[in-house]
């Protein structure tokens, strides 16, 4: 529909140019980087910086030896999990009352309710240091960040869920009370299983939000590294480009997983057509 | 769903998939303890320097002992003994500079140490064995590790007059080319000794005015607070700067990382250094292991390496004649590794007497 | 979900309960106790600390519970504090404001001149950064940006320069750079899908009644546009604000934005101080969201953030 409006112009031949050129530059200043930080993480130089000093797999291999990438590694999914767990439970029940409810100051709910992410996660996780240190006098532990990235990761969840409630059909509900369903079974059978894609796409994304957190994480968790925090630590005290490496391979499993998750549906739509029986 | 949902809930599917996956692999084979987040044998918390451990020391040790060092990195003396006040017992093991162990083992953070415990200790140089000021009864205060001057290197291609005095850093050409660590304490008593008070940690409020001047004069000259040496290092090797503040054995290091030669200049009004060392945090629930550990890592062959890779003198006097039997004699001597007594000469690095103030003067310049 | 039609119910007596409906009775908020004890105890009072800590003194490292303003009265009175504060503004300001232009016309392209078959793996190509760790993003430029890095090799091999500049790192340009990059794919998804949405046909029309392009484009196009616009700012701006990392990596001793003083206060116990400074900057964001709250719509707030 777009590509309809046509217009027979000169100018507009240059027009198009100039815009194909400007989204070449785009995506080469936004891959540019990354290129580079592959490249470096077989740079023999410790320092990681030019020159090329010379070409080596060191990098790589400490990766793989690495104890504390290992045990940053374990840590990070450790959390991801128990925040995963914590923010769609939390989540998706609060998007019932938050759709359904009669609820006063809708401007300020909805501010209320974008405040989680929209404040800056430095203050989630400085405000949760002083809560935490000088007000309970717990000690600082995964746990402590746990809770911290689930303050933040729930919102998403809520706000997800919510979106999808918003649309769902009430008369389906109607339907089934008519026939004799109290609530607990309407939501059993008939809301969950049909909103049950949102609240899975909000689990997987709280999970892939806690993976990367990481302001939240370093004020709470202690004396425990998660694998963002390790990252942070070996840019800011400049260790070695054994940390090209690890990005390039976490890098690498994204990319991995992203083919895959274009490539499984289109083998599986295809492996469905061929298993169809041919119509008479 | 919309694009980005989709695109979301397949490749997180996915994400979800294999991370699970590798997390269970590696609770299993990875030796990790289910339900805990420690792994197996015991884990030491290890507040330190990137230069007090190398990985491969580490993993040696975890293997030969079954107890594994965690590092946790910070620069700054008054940044980790905030956070062993704070964290209680998560950290095991704290490394501190000259007097600030006193000051540790005063707010009984750390706990001093009877010596016979350390049969490692014997390789030491005896001078480091006798500290006055980390004695404690008939126990140490704390296991010495490694000292250095800090003084300024320079690039001379840049830098055509060698700077003998902190003024010369003054200079507006070198905006924008000096590096230096992310120390306020310590940068603020070099400040102080260029503004000739005559105790640099102990500096009246006069003394802190004029030295937090002397730094807001330097400020456009600063490139770069680093947070550890390697940056330093690594600007000077890549040329964002002409001069670094910093401790002995930069110029290897720049060499190593394919940088330019670059000369020492020792400032007239004179300088600071440091006597580092390890502690063992009172708090700690591991304080039987810790002699093991130590007793373990600082071997004469560890330190030997810890040497060339850092390039500072340490007190190891058996890890001195590993590195003159392996040729790097000239080397050591050169970095004055065989004149622990020099270590006693300089100013050492210690809390300031009053440490909210400089800090405060060090923010007002600096911001953060 | 929603294929199958349930037949109409007939109007339902008085007696039964109302059913998925806006209805009354305390059990419709059953839902939101466990998200009230999770965000009361871990984020209401928390933030309840803050602000009385902002109006509380430091002794010695100790939390005096004295009010006062001189924690305010100090961050002003610093000028390296206020500058910073200042400079966050524009800074947050000039990325955003970079951001969105260069955003736009790539969103435009792609809803103007792509096969539509081909739209959503361009799409993704723009996304795909986004799935590496923000912290590496960061961290590729410095390779880029520094004297040894690829920019002035380059300028250095064609002659352009005889010495490495220094201007790109380590300096609020870097730092602007850097967000740019870092913000770039938000603010395109969020153009993109205003502008998908837009009826082309309306263009059309205009033309065919005989506006010239441009005027179509500005008088049809644009207005349309707007929330679309002001919902990417918003998205884009107030997280800057409080954009802490890439100053602290990129940033050197120039490009010190009020996320960096905050957690320098924290970090050296300076929690009364530091919690002045997290206020001044929280306000304003709250400000800000009240201002915009029309287009905090769920269905506009796409949800993927960063």
């Amino acid at each position: 529909m777009a590509r309809d409006v046509e217009v027979v112009s000169s100018r507009a031949g240059l027009a198009k140019s100039a815009y194909a050129g400007w989204a070449v530059f785009i995506y080469v200043f936004l891959f540019a980087p990354i290129v580079l930080l592959v490249a470096f993480s077989f740079n023999a130089n410790r320092y990681g910086t030019f020159p090329f000093t010379g070409w080596t797999l060191d990098w790589y291999r400490q990766v793989f030896n690495d104890y504390q990438i290992k045990d940053a590694l374990v840590t990070t999914i450790k959390v991801a999990l128990a925040v995963t767990l914590v923010s769609t439970v939390v989540g998706t029940a609060a998007a019932f009352p938050l759709v359904r409810a009669r609820l006063p100051f809708r401007s300020g709910v909805r501010i209320g309710l974008t405040l989680p992410i929209m404040i800056p996660g430095l203050l989630i996780g400085v405000s949760l240091l002083i809560l935490f240190t000088s007000v309970f006098h717990f000690q600082l532990s995964p746990w402590t960040a746990v809770i911290g990235q689930s303050v933040y990761t729930t919102a998403f969840v809520m706000l997800l869920v919510a979106a999808r409630l918003q649309g769902f059909d009430p008369a389906l509900e109607r339907a089934a009370s008519d026939l004799g369903a109290n609530t607990f079974n309407r939501l059993r059978l008939v809301v969950l299983p049909l909103i049950a894609p949102a609240i899975f796409a909000g689990a997987l994304f709280a999970f892939t939000l806690s993976l990367d957190e990481f302001i939240i994480t370093l004020f709470l968790i202690g004396g425990h590294n998660t694998l963002p925090i390790y990252i942070y630590t070996q840019i800011k005290f400049g260790i070695t480009p054994e940390v090209n490496a690890l990005a390039s391979l976490l890098l690498a499993a994204s990319l991995v997983l992203i083919a895959l998750a274009f490539v499984i549906p289109l083998v599986v739509r295809k492996t469905r057509q061929a298993l169809r029986p041919k119509p008479a | 769903m919309s694009i980005t949902e989709r695109t979301l809930s397949r490749s997180g599917l996915l994400k979800a998939g294999a991370a699970g996956a590798a997390g269970l692999y590696l609770a299993r084979g990875g030796g990790a303890r289910a339900g805990t987040f420690e792994l197996e044998g015991t884990t030491l918390n290890w507040l330190t320097w990137s230069d007090h451990y190398a990985n491969d020391q580490l993993k040696a040790v975890a293997k030969a002992i079954a107890v594994q060092g965690r590092p946790q990195l910070f620069s700054d003396n008054a940044d980790a003994y905030l956070k062993i006040k704070q964290t209680g017992s998560q950290f095991d093991i704290v490394s501190a500079d000259g007097l600030w162990v006193p000051k540790y083992v005063a707010s009984g953070l750390t706990v001093p140490i009877d010596l016979a415990d350390f049969p490692v200790s014997k390789q030491l140089y005896s001078i480091a064995r006798e500290f006055p000021f980390w004695k404690a009864g008939n126990k140490y205060m704390a296991y010495p590790f490694s000292w250095s001057t800090v003084q300024i290197y320079y690039n001379p291609k840049y830098v055509k007059t060698k700077p003998t005095s902190w003024h010369a850093l003054l200079d507006k050409k070198y905006a924008g080319k000096i590096s230096a660590e992310n120390i306020p304490t310590d940068m603020m008593a070099i400040a102080g000794r260029a503004t000739g008070a005559k105790k640099p940690y102990a500096m009246t409020s006069a003394q802190i005015s004029r030295a937090k001047a002397f730094l807001q004069e330097l400020k456009p000259n600063i490139l770069k607070l680093a947070s550890q040496n390697n940056e330093v290092v690594r600007a000077l090797a890549d040329g964002s700067a002409w001069i670094g503040i910093t401790n002995l054995g930069t110029d290897d290091r720049v060499k190593d990382a394919g940088g330019p030669v670059v000369k020492t200049a020792y400032p007239k009004e004179g300088t600071v250094g440091f006597i580092d060392s390890e502690n063992m945090v009172k708090a700690s629930k591991h304080q039987d292991v810790y002699a093991k550990f130590i007793n373990t890592a600082e071997q004469a062959p560890w330190i030997a390496k810890n040497f060339l890779t850092n390039g500072r003198p340490l007190f190891n006097e058996k890890a001195y004649k590993i590195l003159v039997n392996t040729g790097h004699g000239a080397r050591a001597r050169r970095l004055l590794y065989n004149r622990p007594d020099l270590a006693l000469k300089m100013t050492i690095k210690g809390p300031a007497s009053n440490e909210q103030a400089y800090v405060d003067a060090f923010n007002e310049v600096f911001g953060a | 979900m929603g294929e199958v039609a349930a037949p109409a119910p007939p109007a339902p007596p008085a007696e039964k309960e109302s059913v998925g409906e806006r209805g009354a009775g305390a059990g419709q908020y059953a839902g939101f106790l466990p998200a009230v004890v999770l965000y009361g105890i871990f984020f209401l009072v928390p933030l309840c600390l803050i602000v009385a800590y902002s109006f509380w003194e430091t002794v010695d490292y100790n939390v005096v519970h004295h009010w006062t303003l001189d924690n305010y009265r100090y961050f002003f009175s610093v000028p390296t504090y206020a500058r910073t504060l200042w400079a966050t503004l524009w800074v947050s300001l000039a990325a955003t404001a970079l951001t969105i232009a260069m955003a736009f016309p790539f969103a435009y392209w792609l809803v103007r001149y792509v096969p539509r078959r081909f739209q959503g793996l361009l799409l993704l190509l723009v996304i795909l950064p986004f799935w590496t760790s923000y912290l590496l993003r960061v961290y590729s430029w410095l390779n880029i940006l520094g004297p040894g890095g690829a920019i002035n090799r380059f300028l250095l091999w064609t002659g352009l320069t005889s010495q490495p500049v220094s201007f790109f790192l380590y300096d609020r340009p870097a730092v602007i750079l850097v967000l740019v990059y870092l913000y770039f794919p938000f603010a395109a998804l969020t153009l993109y899908a205003s502008l998908e949405r837009f009826d082309w046909n309306q263009l059309k029309a205009a033309m065919d009644l005989g506006a010239p392009p441009r005027t179509a484009v500005t008088r049809i196009l644009i207005p349309q546009m707007k929330p679309g616009i002001v919902t990417a700012i918003i998205f884009v701006f107030i997280p800057i604000l409080g954009e802490y990392l890439t100053p602290q990596l990129v940033g050197g001793a120039r490009g010190v934005m009020i996320g960096n003083l905050i957690v320098n206060f924290f970090s050296g116990a300076q929690y009364t101080r530091g919690a002045a400074a997290a206020l001044l900057i929280t306000g304003l964001i709250v400000v800000l969201l009240v201002i915009f709250r029309r287009s905090l719509q769920v269905e506009d707030a796409y949800g993927s953030r960063r």
